[in-house]
Protein backbone atom coordinates (compact mmCIF):
# COMPACT_ATOMS: atom_id res chain seq x y z
CA UNK A 1 0.00 0.00 0.00
CA UNK A 2 2.99 2.31 -0.22
CA UNK A 3 3.21 3.02 -3.94
CA UNK A 4 2.70 6.68 -4.82
CA UNK A 5 -0.78 7.13 -6.20
CA UNK A 6 -2.47 10.32 -7.22
CA UNK A 7 -2.21 13.12 -4.71
CA UNK A 8 -1.52 10.95 -1.63
CA UNK A 9 1.62 11.84 0.35
CA UNK A 10 2.97 8.99 2.45
CA UNK A 11 3.74 10.00 6.07
CA UNK A 12 3.42 8.28 9.42
CA UNK A 13 1.38 10.95 11.20
CA UNK A 14 -1.65 10.95 13.51
CA UNK A 15 -3.70 12.47 10.67
CA UNK A 16 -2.72 9.64 8.33
CA UNK A 17 -3.48 7.05 11.02
CA UNK A 18 -7.05 8.31 11.56
CA UNK A 19 -9.72 5.98 10.26
CA UNK A 20 -10.63 7.02 6.67
CA UNK A 21 -14.33 7.30 7.54
CA UNK A 22 -13.53 9.91 10.19
CA UNK A 23 -11.83 12.01 7.52
CA UNK A 24 -14.70 11.47 5.05
CA UNK A 25 -17.23 12.69 7.66
CA UNK A 26 -15.00 15.63 8.59
CA UNK A 27 -14.57 16.67 4.93
CA UNK A 28 -18.32 16.49 4.24
CA UNK A 29 -19.07 18.56 7.36
CA UNK A 30 -16.58 21.24 6.30
CA UNK A 31 -18.22 21.41 2.85
CA UNK A 32 -21.69 21.77 4.42
CA UNK A 33 -20.38 24.40 6.83
CA UNK A 34 -19.20 26.47 3.84
CA UNK A 35 -22.71 26.41 2.38
CA UNK A 36 -24.61 27.30 5.54
CA UNK A 37 -22.22 29.98 6.79
CA UNK A 38 -23.97 33.37 6.65
CA UNK A 39 -20.77 35.40 6.24
CA UNK A 40 -17.99 34.80 3.72
CA UNK A 41 -15.26 35.55 6.25
CA UNK A 42 -16.25 32.52 8.38
CA UNK A 43 -15.94 30.32 5.32
CA UNK A 44 -12.55 31.85 4.49
CA UNK A 45 -11.44 31.24 8.09
CA UNK A 46 -11.98 27.47 7.82
CA UNK A 47 -8.91 26.72 5.70
CA UNK A 48 -6.74 29.20 7.59
CA UNK A 49 -7.73 28.30 11.16
CA UNK A 50 -8.59 24.60 10.85
CA UNK A 51 -7.22 22.99 7.70
CA UNK A 52 -3.70 24.47 7.60
CA UNK A 53 -2.94 23.63 11.27
CA UNK A 54 -4.30 20.14 10.61
CA UNK A 55 -1.96 19.72 7.65
CA UNK A 56 1.02 20.53 9.90
CA UNK A 57 -0.30 18.02 12.44
CA UNK A 58 -0.28 15.52 9.57
CA UNK A 59 3.33 16.44 8.63
CA UNK A 60 2.23 17.57 5.18
CA UNK A 61 2.07 21.30 5.96
CA UNK A 62 4.60 22.46 3.36
CA UNK A 63 3.27 20.49 0.37
CA UNK A 64 -0.26 21.41 1.46
CA UNK A 65 0.50 25.13 1.51
CA UNK A 66 2.23 24.77 -1.85
CA UNK A 67 -0.85 23.03 -3.28
CA UNK A 68 -3.12 25.78 -1.92
CA UNK A 69 -0.92 28.46 -3.50
CA UNK A 70 -0.77 26.60 -6.80
CA UNK A 71 -4.35 25.35 -7.16
CA UNK A 72 -6.69 27.29 -4.87
CA UNK A 73 -5.30 30.84 -4.68
CA UNK A 74 -4.97 31.49 -8.46
CA UNK A 75 -8.46 30.07 -9.07
CA UNK A 76 -9.91 32.21 -6.27
CA UNK A 77 -8.26 35.37 -7.60
CA UNK A 78 -9.34 34.80 -11.20
CA UNK A 79 -12.90 34.07 -10.11
CA UNK A 80 -13.01 37.09 -7.78
CA UNK A 81 -11.90 39.46 -10.53
CA UNK A 82 -14.12 38.00 -13.25
CA UNK A 83 -17.19 37.68 -11.06
CA UNK A 84 -16.80 41.17 -9.56
CA UNK A 85 -16.68 42.58 -13.06
CA UNK A 86 -19.41 40.56 -14.71
CA UNK A 87 -21.95 39.42 -12.14
CA UNK A 88 -24.98 41.74 -12.22
CA UNK A 89 -25.46 44.35 -9.47
CA UNK A 90 -27.18 47.66 -8.72
CA UNK A 91 -24.92 49.95 -6.69
CA UNK A 92 -21.77 50.88 -8.59
CA UNK A 93 -18.72 50.78 -6.33
CA UNK A 94 -16.19 52.13 -8.79
CA UNK A 95 -15.59 52.12 -12.56
CA UNK A 96 -12.58 52.25 -14.79
CA UNK A 97 -12.49 52.34 -18.54
CA UNK A 98 -15.69 50.59 -19.69
CA UNK A 99 -15.83 48.18 -16.78
CA UNK A 100 -17.78 48.70 -13.61
CA UNK A 101 -17.62 46.90 -10.27
CA UNK A 102 -20.86 46.72 -8.32
CA UNK A 103 -21.11 46.33 -4.59
CA UNK A 104 -23.55 43.40 -4.89
CA UNK A 105 -21.40 41.46 -7.35
CA UNK A 106 -18.34 41.70 -5.09
CA UNK A 107 -20.40 40.48 -2.14
CA UNK A 108 -21.89 37.60 -4.13
CA UNK A 109 -18.48 36.70 -5.54
CA UNK A 110 -16.91 36.59 -2.07
CA UNK A 111 -19.61 34.16 -0.91
CA UNK A 112 -19.20 31.90 -3.95
CA UNK A 113 -15.40 31.95 -3.90
CA UNK A 114 -15.18 31.36 -0.14
CA UNK A 115 -17.28 28.19 -0.55
CA UNK A 116 -15.14 26.91 -3.40
CA UNK A 117 -11.95 27.66 -1.46
CA UNK A 118 -13.00 25.86 1.71
CA UNK A 119 -14.45 22.92 -0.25
CA UNK A 120 -11.40 22.45 -2.45
CA UNK A 121 -8.99 23.00 0.45
CA UNK A 122 -10.68 20.38 2.65
CA UNK A 123 -10.83 17.99 -0.27
CA UNK A 124 -7.12 18.38 -1.01
CA UNK A 125 -6.25 17.77 2.65
CA UNK A 126 -8.33 14.59 2.56
CA UNK A 127 -6.63 13.35 -0.63
CA UNK A 128 -3.14 14.21 0.64
CA UNK A 129 -3.59 12.21 3.85
CA UNK A 130 -5.77 9.26 2.79
CA UNK A 131 -4.57 6.37 0.65
CA UNK A 132 -7.35 5.27 -1.78
CA UNK A 133 -6.77 1.56 -1.03
CA UNK A 134 -7.04 2.18 2.71
CA UNK A 135 -10.26 4.12 2.21
CA UNK A 136 -11.81 1.40 0.06
CA UNK A 137 -10.65 -1.43 2.36
CA UNK A 138 -12.35 0.27 5.26
CA UNK A 139 -15.54 1.06 3.32
CA UNK A 140 -15.83 -2.54 2.11
CA UNK A 141 -15.62 -3.77 5.70
CA UNK A 142 -18.47 -1.38 6.53
CA UNK A 143 -20.68 -2.87 3.85
CA UNK A 144 -19.85 -1.14 0.56
CA UNK A 145 -20.06 -3.69 -2.27
CA UNK A 146 -16.71 -5.28 -3.24
CA UNK A 147 -17.69 -4.52 -6.83
CA UNK A 148 -17.40 -0.77 -6.14
CA UNK A 149 -14.05 -1.39 -4.51
CA UNK A 150 -12.87 -3.39 -7.51
CA UNK A 151 -13.89 -0.61 -9.95
CA UNK A 152 -12.12 1.99 -7.84
CA UNK A 153 -8.86 0.23 -7.12
CA UNK A 154 -8.44 -1.27 -10.55
CA UNK A 155 -8.97 2.14 -12.21
CA UNK A 156 -6.38 3.75 -9.96
CA UNK A 157 -3.89 1.01 -10.76
CA UNK A 158 -4.58 1.24 -14.49
CA UNK A 159 -3.94 4.99 -14.79
CA UNK A 160 -0.11 4.92 -14.56
CA UNK A 161 0.03 1.87 -16.86
CA UNK A 162 -2.09 3.60 -19.50
CA UNK A 163 -0.11 6.82 -19.21
CA UNK A 164 3.09 4.92 -19.91
CA UNK A 165 1.41 3.20 -22.85
CA UNK A 166 0.16 6.56 -24.20
CA UNK A 167 3.64 8.07 -23.98
CA UNK A 168 5.20 5.06 -25.74
CA UNK A 169 2.64 5.35 -28.55
CA UNK A 170 3.18 9.11 -28.84
CA UNK A 171 6.96 8.64 -29.07
CA UNK A 172 6.64 5.77 -31.55
CA UNK A 173 4.32 7.74 -33.84
CA UNK A 174 6.54 10.82 -33.66
CA UNK A 175 9.54 8.67 -34.56
CA UNK A 176 7.60 7.57 -37.67
CA UNK A 177 7.20 11.22 -38.59
CA UNK A 178 3.76 12.05 -37.18
CA UNK A 179 3.37 15.80 -36.76
CA UNK A 180 1.96 16.71 -33.33
CA UNK A 181 2.58 20.42 -33.59
CA UNK A 182 1.51 23.05 -36.11
CA UNK A 183 -1.90 24.33 -37.12
CA UNK A 184 -5.18 22.90 -35.89
CA UNK A 185 -5.67 20.65 -38.94
CA UNK A 186 -2.26 19.01 -38.42
CA UNK A 187 -2.90 18.54 -34.73
CA UNK A 188 -6.37 17.06 -35.33
CA UNK A 189 -4.89 14.64 -37.86
CA UNK A 190 -2.46 13.42 -35.18
CA UNK A 191 -5.35 12.39 -32.93
CA UNK A 192 -6.39 9.17 -34.67
CA UNK A 193 -2.92 7.51 -34.93
CA UNK A 194 -2.43 8.19 -31.22
CA UNK A 195 -5.83 7.17 -29.89
CA UNK A 196 -6.53 4.05 -31.95
CA UNK A 197 -3.57 1.92 -30.74
CA UNK A 198 -4.12 3.05 -27.15
CA UNK A 199 -7.85 2.34 -27.03
CA UNK A 200 -7.83 -0.95 -28.95
CA UNK A 201 -4.74 -2.14 -27.13
CA UNK A 202 -6.37 -1.66 -23.75
CA UNK A 203 -9.68 -3.21 -24.83
CA UNK A 204 -7.89 -6.41 -25.85
CA UNK A 205 -6.96 -7.08 -22.21
CA UNK A 206 -10.56 -6.71 -21.00
CA UNK A 207 -11.79 -10.17 -21.98
CA UNK A 208 -8.77 -11.93 -20.52
CA UNK A 209 -9.15 -10.08 -17.22
CA UNK A 210 -12.86 -10.95 -17.07
CA UNK A 211 -12.06 -14.65 -17.39
CA UNK A 212 -9.28 -14.32 -14.81
CA UNK A 213 -11.43 -12.74 -12.10
CA UNK A 214 -14.34 -15.08 -12.76
CA UNK A 215 -11.96 -18.00 -12.29
CA UNK A 216 -11.10 -16.53 -8.88
CA UNK A 217 -14.75 -16.56 -7.73
CA UNK A 218 -15.13 -12.77 -7.87
CA UNK A 219 -18.92 -12.89 -8.14
CA UNK A 220 -19.63 -15.61 -5.60
CA UNK A 221 -22.33 -14.39 -3.20
CA UNK A 222 -21.86 -14.58 0.55
CA UNK A 223 -19.85 -13.01 3.33
CA UNK A 224 -16.16 -12.26 2.75
CA UNK A 225 -13.33 -12.18 5.24
CA UNK A 226 -10.73 -9.43 5.18
CA UNK A 227 -6.98 -9.68 4.94
CA UNK A 228 -6.30 -6.29 6.52
CA UNK A 229 -8.53 -4.39 8.90
CA UNK A 230 -8.09 -0.62 9.06
CA UNK A 231 -8.01 0.35 12.75
CA UNK A 232 -10.86 2.40 14.21
CA UNK A 233 -11.47 3.55 17.78
CA UNK A 234 -14.39 4.30 20.08
CA UNK A 235 -13.15 7.89 20.40
CA UNK A 236 -13.28 8.37 16.63
CA UNK A 237 -16.73 6.82 16.51
CA UNK A 238 -17.96 9.36 19.08
CA UNK A 239 -16.15 12.19 17.27
CA UNK A 240 -17.93 11.32 14.02
CA UNK A 241 -21.33 11.26 15.73
CA UNK A 242 -20.56 14.58 17.45
CA UNK A 243 -19.57 16.16 14.11
CA UNK A 244 -22.74 14.97 12.40
CA UNK A 245 -24.95 16.18 15.28
CA UNK A 246 -23.17 19.55 15.34
CA UNK A 247 -23.62 19.97 11.57
CA UNK A 248 -27.32 19.07 11.74
CA UNK A 249 -27.79 21.57 14.61
CA UNK A 250 -25.99 24.28 12.61
CA UNK A 251 -28.18 23.59 9.57
CA UNK A 252 -31.21 23.95 11.87
CA UNK A 253 -29.94 27.25 13.30
CA UNK A 254 -29.27 28.57 9.80
CA UNK A 255 -32.74 27.61 8.59
CA UNK A 256 -34.34 29.16 11.67
CA UNK A 257 -32.36 32.38 11.17
CA UNK A 258 -33.28 32.68 7.50
CA UNK A 259 -36.96 31.96 8.26
CA UNK A 260 -37.25 34.52 11.07
CA UNK A 261 -35.32 37.36 9.43
CA UNK B 1 -37.52 -8.77 -17.03
CA UNK B 2 -37.60 -6.89 -13.72
CA UNK B 3 -35.39 -3.88 -13.10
CA UNK B 4 -33.17 -5.80 -10.66
CA UNK B 5 -32.61 -8.65 -13.13
CA UNK B 6 -31.86 -6.14 -15.88
CA UNK B 7 -29.26 -4.46 -13.66
CA UNK B 8 -27.69 -7.80 -12.81
CA UNK B 9 -27.38 -8.59 -16.52
CA UNK B 10 -26.00 -5.12 -17.35
CA UNK B 11 -23.30 -5.33 -14.71
CA UNK B 12 -21.80 -8.59 -15.99
CA UNK B 13 -18.17 -9.43 -15.33
CA UNK B 14 -17.28 -8.11 -18.79
CA UNK B 15 -18.92 -4.77 -17.91
CA UNK B 16 -17.13 -4.59 -14.56
CA UNK B 17 -13.79 -5.10 -16.27
CA UNK B 18 -14.62 -2.66 -19.07
CA UNK B 19 -15.60 0.20 -16.72
CA UNK B 20 -12.09 0.83 -15.26
CA UNK B 21 -10.59 0.73 -18.77
CA UNK B 22 -13.26 3.18 -19.95
CA UNK B 23 -12.57 5.56 -17.06
CA UNK B 24 -8.87 5.53 -17.82
CA UNK B 25 -9.66 6.11 -21.52
CA UNK B 26 -11.67 9.19 -20.43
CA UNK B 27 -8.78 10.53 -18.40
CA UNK B 28 -5.88 9.69 -20.73
CA UNK B 29 -7.67 10.75 -23.95
CA UNK B 30 -8.69 13.97 -22.23
CA UNK B 31 -5.05 14.61 -21.45
CA UNK B 32 -3.83 13.76 -24.98
CA UNK B 33 -6.42 16.15 -26.45
CA UNK B 34 -5.26 18.83 -24.02
CA UNK B 35 -1.62 18.14 -24.96
CA UNK B 36 -2.49 18.58 -28.64
CA UNK B 37 -4.23 21.88 -27.68
CA UNK B 38 -7.43 21.02 -29.54
CA UNK B 39 -10.47 23.18 -28.71
CA UNK B 40 -12.57 20.24 -27.42
CA UNK B 41 -12.54 18.11 -24.24
CA UNK B 42 -13.31 14.57 -25.48
CA UNK B 43 -13.18 13.39 -21.90
CA UNK B 44 -16.22 11.13 -22.02
CA UNK B 45 -15.54 8.71 -24.88
CA UNK B 46 -15.18 5.82 -22.40
CA UNK B 47 -18.42 6.76 -20.66
CA UNK B 48 -20.37 6.67 -23.93
CA UNK B 49 -18.68 3.37 -24.85
CA UNK B 50 -19.86 1.70 -21.63
CA UNK B 51 -23.32 3.28 -21.90
CA UNK B 52 -23.80 1.77 -25.37
CA UNK B 53 -22.40 -1.69 -24.57
CA UNK B 54 -23.84 -2.10 -21.07
CA UNK B 55 -26.80 0.26 -20.73
CA UNK B 56 -27.62 3.63 -19.15
CA UNK B 57 -27.00 2.60 -15.53
CA UNK B 58 -23.52 1.30 -16.27
CA UNK B 59 -22.94 4.55 -18.19
CA UNK B 60 -24.06 6.56 -15.19
CA UNK B 61 -21.72 4.65 -12.87
CA UNK B 62 -18.82 5.13 -15.30
CA UNK B 63 -19.39 8.87 -15.57
CA UNK B 64 -19.69 9.32 -11.81
CA UNK B 65 -16.60 7.27 -10.92
CA UNK B 66 -14.70 8.91 -13.73
CA UNK B 67 -14.99 12.39 -12.23
CA UNK B 68 -14.54 11.20 -8.64
CA UNK B 69 -11.30 9.41 -9.54
CA UNK B 70 -10.07 12.19 -11.81
CA UNK B 71 -10.48 14.63 -8.96
CA UNK B 72 -8.58 12.26 -6.68
CA UNK B 73 -5.57 11.80 -8.95
CA UNK B 74 -5.20 15.09 -10.77
CA UNK B 75 -7.77 17.85 -10.56
CA UNK B 76 -9.80 18.30 -7.33
CA UNK B 77 -12.28 20.64 -9.09
CA UNK B 78 -13.54 17.81 -11.30
CA UNK B 79 -15.71 16.53 -8.45
CA UNK B 80 -18.14 19.48 -8.81
CA UNK B 81 -18.96 18.46 -12.38
CA UNK B 82 -19.73 14.81 -11.52
CA UNK B 83 -23.49 15.17 -12.22
CA UNK B 84 -22.70 16.27 -15.80
CA UNK B 85 -20.58 13.17 -16.41
CA UNK B 86 -23.26 10.94 -14.88
CA UNK B 87 -25.99 12.44 -17.10
CA UNK B 88 -23.86 11.98 -20.23
CA UNK B 89 -23.61 8.24 -19.46
CA UNK B 90 -27.32 7.95 -18.69
CA UNK B 91 -28.56 9.78 -21.79
CA UNK B 92 -26.11 8.05 -24.13
CA UNK B 93 -27.30 4.69 -22.76
CA UNK B 94 -30.97 5.60 -23.22
CA UNK B 95 -30.36 6.80 -26.79
CA UNK B 96 -28.57 3.55 -27.61
CA UNK B 97 -31.43 1.55 -26.06
CA UNK B 98 -33.86 3.13 -28.52
CA UNK B 99 -31.71 2.31 -31.51
CA UNK B 100 -29.90 5.63 -31.88
CA UNK B 101 -26.48 4.02 -32.10
CA UNK B 102 -26.97 1.74 -35.11
CA UNK B 103 -25.95 4.03 -37.97
CA UNK B 104 -23.54 6.93 -38.12
CA UNK B 105 -26.17 9.62 -38.69
CA UNK B 106 -28.21 8.32 -35.76
CA UNK B 107 -25.06 8.56 -33.65
CA UNK B 108 -24.97 12.28 -34.47
CA UNK B 109 -28.55 12.56 -33.16
CA UNK B 110 -27.36 10.84 -29.96
CA UNK B 111 -24.52 13.35 -29.76
CA UNK B 112 -26.97 16.25 -30.01
CA UNK B 113 -29.31 14.80 -27.34
CA UNK B 114 -26.38 14.06 -25.00
CA UNK B 115 -25.02 17.56 -25.47
CA UNK B 116 -28.40 19.15 -24.66
CA UNK B 117 -28.59 17.22 -21.39
CA UNK B 118 -24.95 17.98 -20.57
CA UNK B 119 -25.46 21.67 -21.36
CA UNK B 120 -28.45 21.97 -19.01
CA UNK B 121 -26.64 20.12 -16.21
CA UNK B 122 -23.40 22.08 -16.52
CA UNK B 123 -25.26 25.40 -16.76
CA UNK B 124 -27.08 24.61 -13.51
CA UNK B 125 -23.83 23.76 -11.72
CA UNK B 126 -22.15 26.82 -13.18
CA UNK B 127 -24.93 29.13 -11.94
CA UNK B 128 -25.39 27.50 -8.56
CA UNK B 129 -21.74 27.04 -7.62
CA UNK B 130 -19.95 29.76 -9.55
CA UNK B 131 -22.67 32.34 -10.04
CA UNK B 132 -22.40 31.64 -13.79
CA UNK B 133 -18.80 32.69 -14.25
CA UNK B 134 -16.25 29.88 -13.93
CA UNK B 135 -12.53 29.90 -14.65
CA UNK B 136 -12.80 27.90 -17.88
CA UNK B 137 -12.85 29.02 -21.51
CA UNK B 138 -16.61 28.73 -21.82
CA UNK B 139 -17.00 31.75 -19.53
CA UNK B 140 -15.59 34.04 -22.22
CA UNK B 141 -18.59 33.14 -24.36
CA UNK B 142 -20.85 33.80 -21.34
CA UNK B 143 -19.22 37.17 -20.66
CA UNK B 144 -19.49 38.16 -24.32
CA UNK B 145 -23.22 37.41 -24.23
CA UNK B 146 -23.68 39.28 -20.92
CA UNK B 147 -21.87 42.34 -22.22
CA UNK B 148 -23.99 42.35 -25.37
CA UNK B 149 -27.01 42.94 -23.17
CA UNK B 150 -28.46 39.53 -22.26
CA UNK B 151 -29.27 38.37 -18.75
CA UNK B 152 -26.67 36.36 -16.88
CA UNK B 153 -28.61 33.10 -16.51
CA UNK B 154 -29.73 33.24 -20.13
CA UNK B 155 -26.11 33.81 -21.22
CA UNK B 156 -24.80 30.86 -19.18
CA UNK B 157 -27.31 28.50 -20.79
CA UNK B 158 -26.71 29.93 -24.28
CA UNK B 159 -22.94 29.53 -23.87
CA UNK B 160 -23.33 25.88 -22.83
CA UNK B 161 -25.58 25.19 -25.82
CA UNK B 162 -22.98 26.74 -28.14
CA UNK B 163 -19.96 24.86 -26.79
CA UNK B 164 -21.30 21.40 -25.87
CA UNK B 165 -22.73 19.96 -29.15
CA UNK B 166 -19.46 19.96 -31.13
CA UNK B 167 -17.63 18.16 -28.34
CA UNK B 168 -20.35 15.59 -27.68
CA UNK B 169 -20.97 14.78 -31.36
CA UNK B 170 -17.26 14.04 -31.84
CA UNK B 171 -17.26 12.02 -28.60
CA UNK B 172 -20.19 9.86 -29.74
CA UNK B 173 -18.72 9.36 -33.21
CA UNK B 174 -15.41 8.31 -31.65
CA UNK B 175 -17.17 5.77 -29.41
CA UNK B 176 -19.09 4.51 -32.45
CA UNK B 177 -15.81 4.18 -34.39
CA UNK B 178 -14.27 2.19 -31.53
CA UNK B 179 -17.23 -0.20 -31.42
CA UNK B 180 -17.14 -0.63 -35.22
CA UNK B 181 -13.43 -1.43 -34.87
CA UNK B 182 -14.12 -4.29 -32.44
CA UNK B 183 -14.80 -7.78 -33.73
CA UNK B 184 -18.43 -8.96 -33.64
CA UNK B 185 -17.44 -11.80 -31.35
CA UNK B 186 -15.96 -9.34 -28.88
CA UNK B 187 -18.95 -6.98 -28.96
CA UNK B 188 -21.36 -9.89 -28.42
CA UNK B 189 -19.74 -10.63 -25.04
CA UNK B 190 -21.30 -7.43 -23.64
CA UNK B 191 -24.85 -7.35 -22.20
CA UNK B 192 -26.27 -4.80 -24.66
CA UNK B 193 -24.60 -5.91 -27.87
CA UNK B 194 -27.99 -5.57 -29.63
CA UNK B 195 -27.65 -1.78 -29.31
CA UNK B 196 -25.09 -1.64 -32.10
CA UNK B 197 -25.87 -4.55 -34.43
CA UNK B 198 -28.70 -3.76 -36.80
Amino acid sequence: MNETIGLYIDRDSPLHRLNPLTKVVFTICIVILGFISPWAWITFAIPVLILIPMSFWGQIGVPYLRALLKIVVPLALILLVMQSLFLPGETTWFRFWFLSVEYESVERSLTLVSRLVSMTASFILFLFSTHPSRLMTDLTRRGVSPIVTYLFISTIQLIPLMRTKANTIMDAQRARGLETEGNIVTRSKALMPMLAPLVFGSLVDVEERAIAIEARAFRVPGKRTHLTIVPDSQAQHLFRIALIVLTVVLIGVRLWLSLTS
Amino acid sequence: MSFGERLKRDFSTMTLVLIPVAIVINIVVGQIVAALKLPVFLDSIGTVLVAVLAGPWAGLVTGTLSNVIWSMVANPDAIYWTPVAAIIGLIAGLCAKYGLFREWWKVIVTGVLVSLAAAVASAFISVWLYGGITASGISFVTIYLVESGRGLIESVFAASFIVEPIDKIITCLAAWGIIKGMSLRYVSRFPRAENVSA
